[in-house]
């Protein structure tokens, strides 16, 4: 869809140092297969935290108490990152939900010594938790930080130990975590249109997160099938878009929308007020 | 103990013997060791006994000389990732006339009046970390012996195959399904 999709495809295969060869893109599956990814319109995020909440309870992520947060190793799939814009009382809240960029050229993938995180055919960037033995390389190497290591076994207070998702594995102390796209809802959907003998519906598959935003800010599509999302593919199309840290050519299959304010005064001294407060 | 199994690669009985056989002559001392490697390497994962069930259900009788289709009482088998196991009611369809006399029969039947279900011990279990849906599996035309073996002659089931990562793949792998681990792995 985008031009770095087609970049991506057009990729010679390389051969590794192994002297197996590396199959491009196009080889494993895609563009012209399923490219699982997220279109996030950021006029549209109220920086509610739905989002963060639901992923939280889908995925069985352990709660952060205030301490785990002063240390910064709080967990949380998605974050909302959010960023102050002008000073008191003309101050505006920008909100950039942040999660797993399911990347194109992961530079997580490449430094796993033992394979648990890898492309699959479908564009999700796997992590294989029982493969993990905690180097946390990827964590590292991610540049969106959106890798998150176990310190602790995770625990629940009673009767929340009651409530987890029996589609998810509950990681243990020692490995890395991360965002799946809900790899066990596309599962799910990929098995009962199999059971039912047809093709997957165009937005059959929701993560927790997409479903729970109240302003449809999140739009979970296949960035092969224009129809998909055809009004999100098409703004991003059209030019509203960008991906994150794009310059460090990641092919990142989350895709942001935002409309750039032309009123926007951008003063040098600025730049020292905004930061990352999330 | 399960541990040690679990990182031995699995060989066949008949394996053991030859492998046991040429080398142990040459190992007078270390013969018993190697026995008993030999024993953990053939039994790993397969060796699991018949757990005991609080009704003595015979599969033999329903699936062999009755010849009952298994998905007549698995009946989620077809469509969702659990097989299931027969509720009471179920049992009672046939067995509020057939056999009534007999004193496992009886035990069903007193499940029947208190309203409270049979607690079976599980025989196939596959870890946590891992998803099985059945469906897809009946829908590509597994047959159900492929995995759990010939059912109709066990008068107690038992587990058959080690259903270990490698067992799956190899079935996948000739089968050219998938191979990706997020099939699997959850």
């Amino acid at each position: 869809m985008s031009s770095s999709a087609n970049e991506a495809a057009s990729r010679a295969s390389a051969v590794s140092s192994m002297g197996q060869t590396i199959p491009t893109d196009a080889e494993v599956g895609h563009p012209e297969g399923v490219r699982w990814g997220m279109v996030v319109d950021l006029d549209r995020c109220t920086g509610c935290q739905a989002c963060v909440v639901a992923c939280q309870a889908e995925n069985n992520i352990a709660l952060n108490e205030e301490q785990r947060v002063l240390e910064r190793r709080a967990k949380t799939w998605i974050r909302i990152e959010r960023y102050w814009e002008g000073e008191f009382p003309n101050a505006k809240a920008r909100f950039i939900p942040v999660l797993c960029q399911h990347c194109g050229n992961a530079p997580c993938e490449t430094v796993c010594p033992v394979w648990a995180t890898y492309h699959n055919n479908e564009g999700l960037n796997v992590q294989v938790y029982n493969r993990c033995i905690g180097t946390r390389f990827c964590a590292n190497g991610c540049p969106y930080s959106v890798r998150y290591f176990n310190f602790w076994n995770p625990e629940w207070p009673e009767p929340m130990n009651n409530q987890l998702n029996p589609d998810v594995t509950v990681r243990t102390k020692g490995i890395i975590e991360k965002c799946t796209f809900c790899v066990q809802r596309i599962n799910r959907v990929q098995v009962t249109a199999k059971t039912e003998g047809r093709e997957i519906r165009s937005g059959e598959v929701q993560p927790a997160c997409a479903q729970s935003c109240p302003t449809s800010a999140l739009v979970f599509c296949d960035l092969n099938d224009p129809e998909s999302a055809p009004a999100q593919l098409a703004e991003a199309e059209a030019g509203r878009s960008y991906t994150l840290l794009e310059h460090f050519g990641t092919d990142p299959g989350v895709i942001y929308l935002k409309k750039v304010d032309p009123h926007a005064e951008i003063h040098e001294d600025e730049h020292v007020h905004a930061g990352a407060h999330a | 103990m399960q541990y040690l199994t679990a990182l031995l690669p699995r060989i066949t009985l008949k394996q053991a013997l030859i492998l046991g056989g040429a080398s142990a002559p040459p190992l007078v001392g270390g013969a018993g060791v190697l026995a008993i490697l030999l024993y953990l390497m053939a039994a790993g994962g397969t060796a699991t006994p018949a757990p005991e069930q609080p009704i003595a259900f015979d599969h033999s009788v329903h699936a062999g000389d009755a010849a009952i289709p298994c998905e007549f009482c698995h009946r989620g088998v077809g469509s969702q990732a659990a097989a299931t196991v027969p509720s009471v009611e179920q049992c009672m369809f046939c067995h509020s006339v057939v056999k009534t006399d007999s004193p496992q029969i009886q035990l069903l039947q007193a499940h029947w009046d208190t309203n409270t279900p049979v607690n079976w011990a599980r025989v196939h279990r596959v870890p946590d970390h891992v998803r099985f849906v059945h469906a897809p599996h009946i829908q590509a035309g597994v047959a159900c012996e492929t995995c759990h073996g010939d059912v109709a002659s066990m008068e107690e089931v038992k587990q058959v195959r080690s259903l270990a990562m490698g067992d799956c793949q190899g079935c996948h792998r000739e089968n050219s399904a998938s191979l990706d681990c997020a099939t699997c792995h959850k």
